[in-house]
């Protein structure tokens, strides 16, 4: 008789029962938070229509963004363009991105961030708050940096390394987003020019732009070999001399170097060869750390993978920075030495984000401690006067930062860094950094320039990192990194407007 | 004919004679703000119909399974309350003069099919007419398809539907019933003379010929549904109950196997050059990828269950419209399920889910106890078909699977899925029946 197959077929089907049950628990459980905050939700779209929404404030108390509800519909308006990439937009009509979107739920005050006050208010069923975000941000220093971009397209991301609070963030070129945001039946015409830009307004350029970075990732090939022990700060290469004017032979391809201005090439260890940003030396470094460890090295620094501003669950997104050909959402493996080579000065296949590398420059400064970047300070109860509300609802502190090379490694990239900013021949390519011309005396900054190629006729990409202040056993308050799309070399654009920015910045934060 | 008192049935019946007017009521406070009736009559009306199928059961001296109907009048009850709860311009029926709402349809043809159940369940004494006479069943299933083709129409993209003035007909649902039939006669008819032979390659072991022609035969008309009419839910149903039946029959792991790697294999096939069944599959995949666009009935659906979370939004409570559309398009039929488990929650769908659970383990029951194979493997198949059929919508809803257009037995709006529905309870239990009555002869002898 069927009655045994019967009961076999009996097992096979609460099996199947089972996994659907887990798939229904999945989505109204395990997923329910984070499909609560996007965008396109209907309940967002329906809470966005009518209910008014928090306002959102830089880190001195000033209004960046605030809501008024018109004709029944809730309307948005934004007070500093600079601030559009972070903040993003909330339209009724296209949805919204950036801050609007990740802490979407609390600025409409569907969720309390006190998880008992926010089932008291759904037993009782009461109307949703607005709450307001104060950011890490400062007004200050972001119209600053902004005003130093100007017209050029490019990025400037500015943190406290020692809690990864974003200072500032400005991606070039910025547009407004009122318009938008506001009546919906005219937002489409605004929209549609941002959309055929040629310039790509819409590209939130720090967090989602990949640029080739240059020599600026030789301050990541000279932590990462210090910490492994492949060099120490007096190593040298004995070929690495002749190579400079000759090219140094790898697999049959011949890397040279770049123009020194006049400088005789001699036996560098590293801070000269930072200073100089020798790509020959850097090639060396890099071979004798090997392919494997500087992969590795690359993925605790965050490379590889897509980085978050902020606690996970409410993020903004970085888009992956990669060093070679990613594979598999990860770096895949270099094609060979020669392209390790390249990698080690940053070239070949390498892309990144501004913020991928202030936080590189970030991890210096913190002592081989990479912190885990956010924007928002704290939620407040909602305030109508245009000034914060005391009541603090909750706080983003830092997450904790991670180690990534040891206090040791850090330190000797660091010296080799105010050496490349402030030494005889380091003056001569990174001069510019030095925040002692922008008005702060007896401090220095640590830096390194980067001029990444990219090939054919194009200008390069004008790049700088670094952070202050960097001298002897200083704490520093300030890391940055700065790029400019074909601003040229990293000395003639970006190291003058990082200079500025972190000078500008310790002149605030001691209050002048 | 003797009364047969089904207690069971009736205390397992008695709460639901409650909380369908209690969620009416529920409902109408919720969308109303106050009590005020609204269409309670409707819920009555539900009960009643359960109470009159349970009397009926009872009079006419009825021994078939007593879970069966309250299982099903639990299901039917959830769906009666959300079907009320949508609006009601969603569908409805207006002919013979008569303007009828969702639910009021909903309601009339859980009438009619609760008398075919009872006409088939008190009916038939002699399997005889289903036995003998499998290819003109064949034969009626390959006209139903054939006219689907020829005649249907397209709804949501897929052609499934033939209109006969007042009502259209879905054909696909009786095809279901017409082929499980036929299956079950020809499986009756030649397992014991194959289960022996056997044909090994490799670690494989091939159905002899009589079995694998059929199954490919069948395997085409699937494709066929797949390709031609763009309905992969009731594709993978057909052939998944086809399988169970023929596991059920042979016992053989490896001939379930072999129809899902054909099912698979055919599958990629139609995948490659069909542009529908890959926009089907890239929607699954990554739903959020166009989120407005091709992944909007999927992605809704799932924020939908996000909104349910464990309790649910409460009756009447959820976000079905907004600004004049409805949040998720065709939520009276493929995506009432999002609907019960946003208003009721994870605890509202778990229920839901259970009482599926129980029919179709009642009615594995009722096949281990048939008196004969064919009895057994048409129990087997009208089963598999039901409890397949809610797995892969609700699979779909939740992304498990690819989403699918068909409807949630019992809970979905649509004449045709609760008539075929209710044909297939009848025929359970009329099997149920047999196997007691003959339980009881057997002892009594």
């Amino acid at each position: 008789m069927i009655a045994t197959n019967v009961r076999r077929l009996g097992l096979y089907l609460m099996l199947s029962f089972a996994i659907v049950s887990g798939s229904i628990a999945w989505w109204q459980v395990v997923e329910a938070p984070q499909l609560a905050t996007r965008g396109d939700n209907p309940q967002v779209i329906a809470a966005r229509r009518s209910l008014p929404r928090g306002t959102i404030f830089d880190a001195s108390g000033q209004v960046l963004a605030s809501s008024d509800v018109i004709d029944g519909l809730s309307r948005r308006t934004y007070t500093d363009t600079a601030f559009t990439h972070v903040i993003g937009y909330s339209s009724l009509r296209f949805g919204s991105t950036g801050i609007e979107r990740s802490y979407e739920d609390i600025l409409v005050g569907q969720t309390d961030p006190n998880p008992i006050r926010e089932l008291v208010g759904d037993v009782l069923n009461r109307q949703p708050e607005p709450r307001d975000l104060v950011l890490t941000l400062d007004r200050r220093l972001q119209d600053f940096a902004a005003a130093e971009l100007g017209g050029d397209a490019g990025a400037v991301v500015a943190l406290d390394p020692a809690t990864g609070a974003i200072l500032a963030m400005v991606s070039t070129p910025t547009f407004d987003a009122t318009p938008i945001s506001g009546d919906p039946d005219v937002a489409q015409e605004p929209m549609d020019a941002l959309r055929n830009n040629a310039a790509e307004p819409l590209l939130p350029r720090a967090r989602q732009g990949l640029y080739v970075p240059g020599s600026i990732m030789k301050v990541f090939t000279a932590a990462a070999a210090l910490d492994a022990g492949a060099i120490t700060p007096d190593a040298t290469f004995p070929d690495q001399p002749r190579e400079e004017s000759e090219g140094f032979v790898v697999d049959g391809f011949t890397i040279r170097e770049h123009d020194l201005g006049g400088i005789a090439p001699a036996l560098w260890p590293l801070s000269p060869a930072l200073q100089v940003s020798s790509n020959i030396f850097f090639a060396h470094v890099g071979l004798a750390l090997g392919a494997e460890p500087f992969l590795a090295y690359a993925r605790q620094f965050g490379f590889c993978a897509p980085m978050e501003i902020g606690p996970s669950d409410r993020a903004l997104g970085v888009a992956a920075s990669y060093l070679t050909a990613p594979l598999e959402g990860d770096c895949g493996p270099f094609t060979g030495d020669v392209e390790l080579a390249s990698a080690s000065f940053g070239q070949a296949a390498t892309q990144v984000t501004p913020v991928q590398m202030a936080l590189l420059a970030a991890a210096i400064a913190g002592d081989g401690v990479m912190p885990r970047p956010y924007v928002v300070r704290d939620v407040r109860a909602h305030s109508d006067a245009g000034t914060p509300s005391e009541t603090v609802l909750d706080t983003f502190g830092s997450g904790g930062g991670s180690r990534v090379v040891s206090t040791e490694a850090a330190r000797a990239t660091r010296i080799a860094m105010v050496d490349a900013v402030n030494g005889e021949l380091g003056r001569l390519f990174a001069g510019q950094g030095d925040i002692t011309l922008y008005g702060i005396s007896n401090q220095r900054a640590a830096g390194k320039t980067g001029t990444a190629q990219l090939g054919g006729e194009q200008a390069p990409h004008s790049w700088f990192i670094g952070f202050a202040p960097a001298q002897d056993e200083a704490v520093p308050q300030i890391a940055v990194a700065v790029l400019v799309e074909s601003g040229g070399s990293g000395s003639g654009r970006a190291a003058p407007i990082a200079g500025r920015v972190m000078a500008e910045w310790l002149r605030l934060a001691s209050g002048g | 004919m003797r009364i047969a008192w089904r207690g069971a049935e009736l205390r397992l019946l008695l709460p639901i004679f409650v909380l369908v007017p209690l969620g009416f009521a529920i409902t109408n406070v919720a969308l109303t703000g106050a009590f005020d009736g609204g269409p309670l009559h409707l819920a009555i009306g539900y009960v009643a119909l359960l109470v009159g199928a349970h009397l009926l059961l009872v009079v006419l001296g009825h021994r078939g399974d007593q879970l069966i109907l309250p299982a099903v009048g639990a299901m039917g009850g959830i769906g009666m309350i959300m079907l009320n709860r949508l609006p009601q311009d969603l569908a409805g029926t207006s002919a013979f003069g008569i303007e009828l709402g969702m639910a009021a349809t909903q309601l009339l043809w859980f009438g009619v099919g609760m008398i075919a159940m009872l006409v088939i369940a008190v009916g038939l004494r002699d399997d005889g007419i289903l036995r003998h006479y499998k290819y003109s069943w064949a034969a009626a299933g390959i006209l139903l398809l054939g006219a689907t083709l020829l005649l249907g129409y397209e709804v949501n993209g897929a052609r499934l539907w033939i209109d006969l003035g007042p009502v259209s007909v879905q054909p696909g649902e009786f095809l279901k019933i017409v082929l499980v039939i036929f299956i079950a006669s020809y499986l009756a008819e030649t397992r014991t003379l194959l289960t022996s032979a056997r044909l090994r390659i490799g670690f494989l072991s091939i159905p002899p010929l009589p079995y694998f022609l059929p199954m490919l035969a069948l395997f085409a008309v699937v494709m066929l549904i797949v390709v031609r009419l763009n309905d992969l839910g009731t594709a993978l149903l057909f052939f998944g109950t086809f399988l169970t039946m023929l596991f059920v029959a042979t016992g053989r792991r490896s001939y379930v196997l072999i129809g899902l790697i054909l099912f698979v294999v055919g599958f990629t096939v139609a995948y490659q050059f069909f542009g529908h069944v890959q926009i089907r599959v890239d929607i699954w995949l990554d739903p959020f990828a166009d989120p407005l666009g091709a992944g909007f009935q999927p992605v809704r659906a799932l924020y939908a269950l996000g909104r349910g979370g464990i309790f649910g939004e409460g009756l009447g409570q959820g976000l079905v419209t907004l600004g004049g559309g409805l949040t998720i398009p065709y939520v009276h039929t493929d995506f009432i399920f999002t609907a019960v488990a946003e208003e009721l929650g994870l605890l509202g769908a778990f229920a839901l889910l259970g009482f599926a659970a129980v029919l179709v383990f009642r009615g594995l029951r009722i096949a281990a106890l048939a008196r004969d194979d064919f009895s057994g493997l048409l129990a087997v198949g009208l089963t598999a078909s039901l409890g397949l059929q809610t797995l892969i919508i609700i699979g779909g809803n939740t992304k498990l699977i690819p989403l699918t257009g068909i409807t949630l037995p019992f809970v979905s709006y649509g004449g045709s899925s609760v008539l075929a529905s209710f044909i297939m309870i009848g025929l359970l239990l009329a099997i149920s029946h047999k196997s007691a009555i003959g339980a009881d002869g057997d002892a009594g002898s």
